[in-house]
């Protein structure tokens, strides 16, 4: 379309969208750094005049948490952020790799047939809680509930519709005359695929990596229900803090709440052109 | 070109000696079989296996205090007799479900479409924006409801400014009840997931080419005309995509409203996800649990089957 300038009127429409898209982002960080007195404070304090970071300093020591601790969270939330980075970093390389594979064998041998886009599809559609009772039954019979292992492998399940599928969307952009023209040198086919096709795709599987990082780390249901005590995510751990303190733990829970969103922002920035891709199974290039 | 008779497709070149074509197809497949059998072997493992045992258990009256699952005793369709018959609980999860997908698809493509086509014009800053627009999409959906849940509270900034500007009467007990309960929920899922119909909808509308509208526009179609009938059969199979993936997430919506209402008051914000979650993982129904999760699959997978068509079309060309 030809590009018109923007008027007035519409600059105030794209105004309030900036408005209200980060208006939710700036009271969570505000309130992890409000001191304990603003945290619930009547009327509300929209910025603190004394700003700290203690919070977030609460929330990594065990001593100063069991201070505010009642039911449950006396525990400080290291352990959740190491369990979320564990599971999310070995759950991502995993998805990542099989899906490499499997999107190389998708793209170049396309003997899969045209059902497996549905069958792939229909994979996401389950709903998580659906699938988690029989795993939570499975797991206790074969005593991989309230481990990582348990954890990372669902992990890996679900997310590898996504990185089959985006993976595949880059594979398919690298032309097969390449390859071809690699293997007349006496390559076989498939050091053609790892010698040629995986360094040109390096920038989309970096992107991939990222986008199932992202999956993984927010991922909430399963850890929910699949951990006891020997395991822990930071979005399991901000969920016990809202249940067992009725939210009175404000300025804490928003700095976990704010430990855990700064990761994903980060990266969905630097992946920006290719979430489009990873949100819509690669149908979508840009 | 040597490289392209090596690629020979079946179709290329008919004449070209068969049997050593036939000889390589085996081994090409062969190969691809190899490629693809991890990713198949997690998702029979990891999906299929589950899934069985789940079908089975939805046939009996199992629960985890009475022992093995083997010794638990077969009661047919009573299970799925229950939930369509007697559990309102269980329907009204649905209708609530099925209503909040359209609710909040229609309200996230309106807004959605609206931003991408001011994104077609020109401004300054275009690109920090649009980087900043994205954000909330990048947010873990347990961090979306709980900073909603601190900005619905009675004395929170969402009330403060309903305050200021309607008096202090107007201010609502937003979890109290369930109209206001309902309309946080919405709320808060449009924040979360308007970011992904502007992205996918930009790039459809930046696909459109340029000399196409324009020679719409020159040979005198008006504005609406030039949307109807140029830019809109364009955008139709992104549109379908976007509405697809976005409803298959919301049939499944659990985190959001997990933190902020719980499903509460009473179960006037109950999701079909929550309340299986609590039948299974509170009440410890687990077969009865795992026969609803069976119907809401089924109705699911009908439901997108019958959008997925253009999706999978979508796909497979993609593939080029």
């Amino acid at each position: 379309m030809p590009a018109r300038p923007l008027g007035v009127p519409l600059a105030l429409v794209l105004a309030t969208a900036l408005v209200l898209t980060l208006f939710p982002i700036f009271w969570i960080v505000m309130t992890a750094i409000k001191p304990p007195t603003d945290w619930n404070a009547v009327p509300a304090i929209w910025v603190p005049a004394e700003p700290t970071l203690v919070n977030f300093k609460t929330l990594f020591d065990a001593e100063a948490i069991r201070e505010y601790g009642v039911g449950g969270v006396s525990q400080s939330a290291t352990a959740a952020v190491g369990g979320s980075i564990l599971a999310s970093v070995v759950a991502t390389a995993l998805s990542v790799l099989i899906g490499l594979l499997a999107a190389i064998g998708l793209s170049r041998y396309g003997n899969a047939g045209r059902a497996t886009p549905l069958v792939i599809l229909s994979a996401r559609m389950f709903p998580p809680a659906a699938i988690a009772v029989p795993f939570v039954i499975i797991f206790s019979a074969i005593n991989l509930i309230d481990t990582y292992v348990g954890l990372i492998a669902i992990y890996v399940a679900i997310t590898l519709p996504f990185s089959t599928w985006m993976l595949k969307s880059f594979v398919d952009d690298v032309p097969r005359e390449i390859e071809e023209a690699e293997m007349i040198d006496g390559r076989s086919r498939l050091m053609a695929h790892l010698t040629v096709t995986i360094p040109l795709i390096r920038g989309g599987l970096f992107s991939t990596t990222l986008f199932i990082f992202i999956l993984n780390w927010s991922e909430f249901l399963f850890a929910l229900v699949l951990s006891y005590s020997s395991i822990n995510t930071i979005p399991v751990q901000l969920a016990k803090y809202v249940t067992a303190m009725a939210g009175t733990l404000y300025g804490v829970q928003a700095a976990l709440a704010v430990v855990a969103m700064v990761p994903l922002v980060v990266f969905g920035f630097l992946i920006q052109k290719h979430l489009a891709r990873g949100m819509t199974f690669g149908a979508i290039k840009r | 070109m040597t490289a392209a008779v090596e690629s020979q497709e079946p179709t290329a070149v008919p004449t070209q000696r068969p049997a050593a074509r036939r000889a390589r197809r085996p081994r090409r497949l062969g190969l691809g079989r190899i490629l693809t059998l991890p990713g198949q072997m997690v998702s029979v493992i990891v999906l299929v296996v589950p899934l069985s045992v789940a079908f089975y258990m939805s046939f009996t009256d199992w629960s985890p205090t009475r022992g093995s699952l083997l010794d638990a005793a077969f009661v047919g369709l009573e299970n799925y007799w229950e939930l369509l018959v007697y559990d309102t609980r269980f329907i009204e999860a649905v209708i609530r479900t099925l209503a909040l997908t359209v609710v909040c698809l229609s309200l996230e493509f309106t807004l959605g479409l609206g931003l991408a086509v001011l994104f077609l014009r020109k401004f300054r800053g275009k690109s920090l924006l649009f980087s900043v627009l994205l954000t909330p999409m990048m947010v873990l959906p347990v961090v979306v409801g709980y900073t909603f849940w601190m900005l619905f509270q009675s004395n929170g900034p969402i009330n403060q400014i309903i305050a200021f500007l309607f008096g202090a009467d107007a201010t609502p007990e937003w979890f109290r009840e369930a109209p206001f309960a309902m309309t946080a929920v919405i709320v808060t899922e449009v924040w979360h997931w308007t970011p992904l119909f502007f992205l996918i909808l930009l790039s459809g509308l930046n696909a459109v080419p340029d000399n196409l509208t324009r020679a719409a526009v020159i040979l005198g179609a008006k504005p609406r005309q030039v949307f109807w009938r140029v830019i809109f059969p364009v955008l139709k199979p992104v549109i379908m995509v976007a509405l697809v993936i976005r409803s298959m997430e919301v049939i499944k919506l659990f985190d959001e409203v997990f933190m902020l209402t719980r499903g509460g008051p009473g179960t006037a914000t109950e999701t079909i996800s929550l309340y299986i979650y609590k039948l299974a993982f509170a009440d410890f129904q687990l077969a009865y649990g795992a026969a609803a999760a069976f119907l809401v699959l089924v109705g699911t997978l009908f439901l997108v089957s019958l959008l997925l068509t253009p999706v999978s079309e979508q796909l497979i060309k993609s593939r080029r």
